[in-house]
């Protein structure tokens, strides 16, 4: 058994926290969703095609199995981090072993998700016409490329959550209060520069043209940029 | 034959002190060696180094001939096991179980057995156990791993007097089944004085004192009785040590004491007692020329 695949396992020693919980939380997050849009009659609302979500009737509950992800991470190299290293692997295999468990998770989910979705708009949206499983915009489109969205979506989440648990492996709380703020800054340095470059309209147009399959492409990018990030950032953290 | 633990000049520093200072000692392979010193020596810290969880400074350091640091093939062939290692929110029987699929040499049965006796209950979860228990899992899985190099800091932290002894017994036993490097830092050293082959001594980050420790025994013996009988009887030997009280007085003697020397001492009415380890770390660790290395020999210490 290759030593990445002994940390995967290491991780789901208590298989509940990976495999049961994120749909645990969806679950329940569903249930309250339906009962209570159950109770809501959709008939006043224009319906434009049948099997179409009508307006006010998306939930962005799904949201709630993409923070799940997020928790995951920081859990992932955090409080589980040093009994791994005390287990005889190196903090790069240790990094890595998790990064292949998010990665297989993440695309189990996200088909399971896909497959869901495929299912609510058979179903009418549950036959209470919401759109739990849909988002528009983001997850409205073919089932492989909902389950290559919710898969990038899933795994760039579990990747942050894990550089989150680094950096304040590393250095401290005020260390990552200082993470964050540097990213608020970039953004509000980029924001600055195109306002002075006169860009917002190319900035504009750029996100209008912008497919979902060309978003998960950037963000596919964003996950692998921070994964390779994350492995140089762990390789000095001290337990 | 390659040491299995080769230090040189290993130096730790952190923002306002010096953790280790230039640190070199070897150990050989299939020896147990007892790391001693103070608290805050620096015994932690250079545990901590040679298990590849912290950085040095300067100095090299290899372990199976490799520098530990982020080296898997050497961290497989190791087990740390330290007082305060930190558990997920896992139960004892998860701990072991992961344990197996890392360690090659992992025992199931001694482990469970070794477990048993310290009436570790593999469906507790780690951060219920008591201190003592939670010391007991990590010997559990130290003695368990049966790795080619075994390092404890003070692993017995809450264990009481019976279940320290179960681990010094368990720990010879497996050893003499499987003989392996082991490295044990402790500060009750007398208590586990009789596991040592041999001991290195740090004091404020250095080493002062490295040497097998059958040397060590009989390297110093206190002298006591009447004040005039010592005096005479310690004249031109070294000496650590000097008490007195009324006539009586009591000096460590340094050096070996034969066998005329020692009908001498009885027929001036003297009392001898060798010095224990202990006792002689104590004054390794806190006489003044306690920063600078030194090596015990059996022919005499320069104190």
């Amino acid at each position: 058994m290759s030593t990445l695949v002994k940390v995967a396992r290491y991780h789901l020693v208590q298989p509940h926290l990976y495999l049961v919980l994120a749909w645990g939380v969806l679950a329940f997050s569903f249930a309250v969703n339906l009962a209570v849009y159950a109770l809501v009659p959709a008939g006043h609302h224009p319906v434009a095609a049948a099997g179409s979500v009508p307006d006010g009737r998306y939930t962005a509950a799904l949201a709630s199995i993409f923070i799940y992800f997020l928790v995951l991470g920081v859990n992932s190299t955090g409080r589980w981090l040093p009994f791994g290293l005390a287990l005889g692997v190196s903090r790069r295999t240790y990094y890595t072993g998790t990064a292949l468990l998010a990665t297989v998770l993440a695309c189990v989910d996200g088909l399971a998700l896909a497959l869901l979705q495929v299912i609510e708009r058979a179903t009418n949206g549950w036959g209470v016409q919401i759109g739990f499983f849909r988002i528009p915009y983001l997850l409205d489109g073919p089932w492989y490329l909902t389950w290559l969205s919710s898969f990038v979506g899933l795994a760039l989440l579990f990747v942050y959550g894990m550089w989150y648990s680094i950096v304040f492996r590393r250095w401290g709380l005020i260390g990552t209060i200082a993470f964050t703020a540097a990213q608020v800054t970039v953004l509000l340095v980029a924001a600055l520069l195109v306002t002075w470059a006169r860009g917002w309209t190319g900035v504009g147009h750029f996100f209008t043209s912008l497919t979902a399959a060309g978003l998960t492409g950037l963000l596919a990018v964003l996950a692998v940029a921070l994964l390779v990030g994350g492995q140089a950032t762990i390789r000095r953290a001290t337990i | 034959m390659t040491p299995v633990i080769a230090v040189d000049g290993l130096t730790r520093r952190y923002r306002d002190q010096v953790a280790l200072d230039d640190v070199s000692f070897e150990l050989a392979e299939g020896t147990i060696t007892g790391l001693l010193g103070r608290n805050g020596a620096g015994k932690t810290t250079l545990l901590r180094i040679l298990a590849g969880q912290e950085f040095p400074s300067s100095g090299s350091v290899r372990v199976l001939g490799a520098p530990p640091a982020e080296n898997d093939a050497v961290l497989q062939r190791m087990v740390f096991v330290r007082e305060d290692q930190a558990y997920p929110d896992i139960k004892v029987r998860h701990a072991l179980r992961a344990a197996s699929w890392f360690y090659p040499n992992w025992d199931a049965d001694l482990a469970r057995s070794v477990a048993a006796d310290f009436d570790l209950r593999p469906d507790k979860a780690i951060k219920k156990l008591s201190r003592g228990l939670r010391s007991a899992l990590g010997i559990t899985i130290g003695l368990a791993a049966r790795t080619e190099v075994t390092l404890f800091d003070e692993p017995y932290a809450g264990l009481d007097a019976v279940a320290r002894q179960i681990f010094y017994d368990r720990l010879l036993a497996d050893y003499a089944e499987r003989p392996r490097t082991i490295l044990l830092s402790t500060h009750l050293i007398d208590e586990a004085s009789a596991l040592f082959e041999s001991v290195v001594v740090i004091d404020r980050g250095r080493v002062v004192l490295e040497a097998a420790a059958d040397g060590l025994r009989g390297v110093a013996t206190t002298v006591s009785g009447p004040a005039l009988a010592v005096e005479d009887f310690t004249a031109g030997r070294a000496v650590w040590n000097r008490r007195r009280l009324g006539s009586q007085a009591s000096v460590v003697a340094v050096g070996p004491l034969d066998e005329a020397a020692r009908v001498r001492a009885r027929s001036l009415g003297l009392d001898l007692a060798p010095l224990t380890l202990q006792q002689l770390v104590v004054h390794a660790a806190s006489s003044p020329q306690a920063g600078e290395p030194e090596t015990a020999d059996p022919e005499g210490v320069s104190a």
